[in-house]
């Protein structure tokens, strides 16, 4: 295993739980724990596992195999967009009450 | 909104109000240098970099590292002011300006507006005439050192009179087009232009 | 289970120091509901001008202590909120918050284990919140915390994690100091890397469930090394702090 090289970039790299409360804000539902597929390359991970860009005008969430973008979330005053074209699917599965 | 919360005693670190009118409205000058970014840092090497004007041009036009190093460059004082509210006055960098660049192609006058496109897939839109006349640089140093992979090196735009989302890191090429086509976040509700002094941050600003 | 996430104002009932950089806010809660150790709440600073500042703090309680939470949180140089939380806020003091929130980096003793728990620095406090939701359910799962401090006056901890160790079945606690060892210290003196992993992974079986949090740094650095060594992917969640701190 290589030695990590310093990357200030890397570093502040967090991952799917950081957004969790703002993917509330959106589904209603608690989001992480949900598993969804790669649009690039049909990687499948939990969202709570997806890599997480915060810093920055808004946050976004790269596939944890190849880096591709996700997921985009960008809140303004008025409204929260989400982008997830880089998502084949998001699974949501039936709750009991 | 009527009987917020307010937490006693904060203030908010780096909240000096500064009475100066190089800062616009909604924005703290800031000490530091912020990174931001929407994704990994990109590690293209030095020997396979290249930058790009193509397009609507008669002719694309490319350079090496070592072609784009000895284009005339410039050094450049420039206030920057990022959509997440904070700017930094005076920061020095070198660099070529794209007027430079621009006088290897010709420009098809069909051309309005340039899309700078990065490695690791970010992309921003800036119109034709914005980009012109002094407004625009391709920046290569910061501060008098190279400049740092976190904030764009080895190379970066830098387009001082736009929130600092328009000034693409990791730049690999300007696209001169007849569409506007909006970029990374122009696309998912950040406003097309970007102009601080307007407060224009999001769509519809 | 649908709920949108409300803010409560919640009360500071006391301030415990930790370490000389790190303190566990005790707060009392109107709208409290039973978490699951692992999950978050996000507090929220508002200024008299309108500016807000919000982070995410692991809860570090058990979720069988009712109607108060336990958030313990480093102060960072340059943190807004931590810096707030720790030089302005005092018992009697209000603070919003909202949760919990967080459903994959979850444990319940109902889940199973072996358990293998790996924290580096601050990191610990969500496994904290497991592992004294373990003691309160009184589990006997077999469980090792893997716990990397820079020196001993780091550990976030100490007192409780050696008493709950003595007095658990199937609990047990390594730590690994990378800058400085306590005196005649023979444990672990050293980055968590794939040696390391292994040993402490052996007595645990093949592929234990595994919780990480940390820096990303070395979140990576172990959840990979896990990988390595033979423990499914699918067994290992991460939680990554930014460089030093929660997440933002």
């Amino acid at each position: 295993m290589d030695d990590v090289q310093s990357d200030v970039n890397r570093e502040l790299m967090l991952d799917g739980n950081a957004v969790a409360g703002k993917l509330q804000d959106i589904f209603g539902l608690e989001m992480t724990a949900n598993p969804t597929e790669c649009a690039h390359c049909g990687n499948v991970s939990e969202i709570g596992g997806l890599l997480a860009f915060t810093q920055a005008p808004g946050a976004v969430l790269r596939c944890p195999t190849c880096e591709n973008v996700m997921l985009r979330i960008v809140e303004t005053p008025d409204a929260i967009y989400l982008d997830a074209r880089g998502a084949a699917y998001l699974r949501l599965e039936h709750r009991t009450s | 909104m009527a009987d917020r919360f307010i937490s006693r005693g904060f203030v908010g670190k780096r909240r000096q109000t500064e009475a100066t009118n190089r800062v616009p409205p909604g924005q703290h000058a800031v000490s530091d240098f912020p990174v931001l970014s929407a994704g990994p840092t990109p590690r293209t090497r030095l020997d396979q970099w290249t930058l790009t004007i193509e397009g609507l041009v008669r002719e694309p036009v490319r350079w090496t590292w070592e072609e784009f190093l000895k284009l005339p460059a410039q050094q450049f004082v420039v206030d920057i002011h990022c959509v997440t509210k904070w700017t930094k006055l005076d920061t020095r960098w070198e660099g070529v300006s794209v007027d430079t660049l621009f006088e290897h192609v010709e420009l098809d006058r069909k051309a309005m507006v340039v899309t700078a496109f990065s490695d690791g897939g970010y992309t921003t839109n800036i119109p034709l005439p914005e980009i012109i006349n002094g407004q625009a640089f391709v920046a290569y140093t910061y501060d008098g050192r190279p400049l740092a992979p976190e904030h764009g090196g080895p190379a970066r735009l830098v387009v001082p009179h736009l929130y600092f989302w328009k000034s693409a890191k990791w730049v690999r090429g300007l696209r001169l087009m007849e569409k506007d086509k909006s970029g990374f976040w122009e696309s998912l509700g950040y406003n097309n232009h970007g102009d601080p002094w307007k407060e224009e941050r999001y769509a519809g600003d | 289970m649908k709920r949108t996430l409300e803010w409560q104002i919640a009360a500071v009932k006391s301030i415990t120091p930790e370490t000389p950089k790190v303190k566990t806010f005790t707060l009392t809660l109107p709208d409290w509901t039973p978490h699951r150790a692992g999950q978050h709440y996000d507090v929220r600073l508002t200024a008299p001008d309108g500016y807000q500042a919000q982070r995410s703090y692991s809860i570090a309680s058990e979720p069988e202590r009712r109607g108060e939470i336990d958030l313990t949180v480093e102060r960072l140089e340059d943190g807004e909120v931590s810096s707030y939380m720790h030089d302005v806020l005092v018992p009697g003091d209000q603070i919003e918050v909202r949760g919990p929130i967080g459903g994959y980096f979850v444990w319940e003793a109902g889940m199973g284990g072996p358990l293998l728990l790996i924290a580096g620095g601050s990191g610990v406090v969500p496994l904290m919140a497991m592992i004294r939701h373990r003691a309160a359910a009184g589990s006997t799962i077999p469980t090792r915390l893997l716990y990397s401090s820079r020196t001993p006056e780091d550990v976030i901890y100490s007192n409780e994690l050696e008493k709950l160790r003595a007095t658990n079945t199937g609990l047990e606690i390594l730590h690994t100091f990378t800058r400085a060892q306590p005196p005649g210290w023979t444990g672990y003196a050293r980055r968590i890397d794939n040696q390391m992993l292994s040993e402490v992974v052996k007595p645990l079986g093949i592929s234990p469930q595994t919780f990480i949090c940390g820096p990303t740094l070395l979140v990576e650095a172990a959840a990979n090394g896990l990988v390595q060594i033979g423990v499914k992917s699918g067994q290992v969640r991460t939680e990554r702090f930014g460089p030093s701190g929660g997440t933002a």
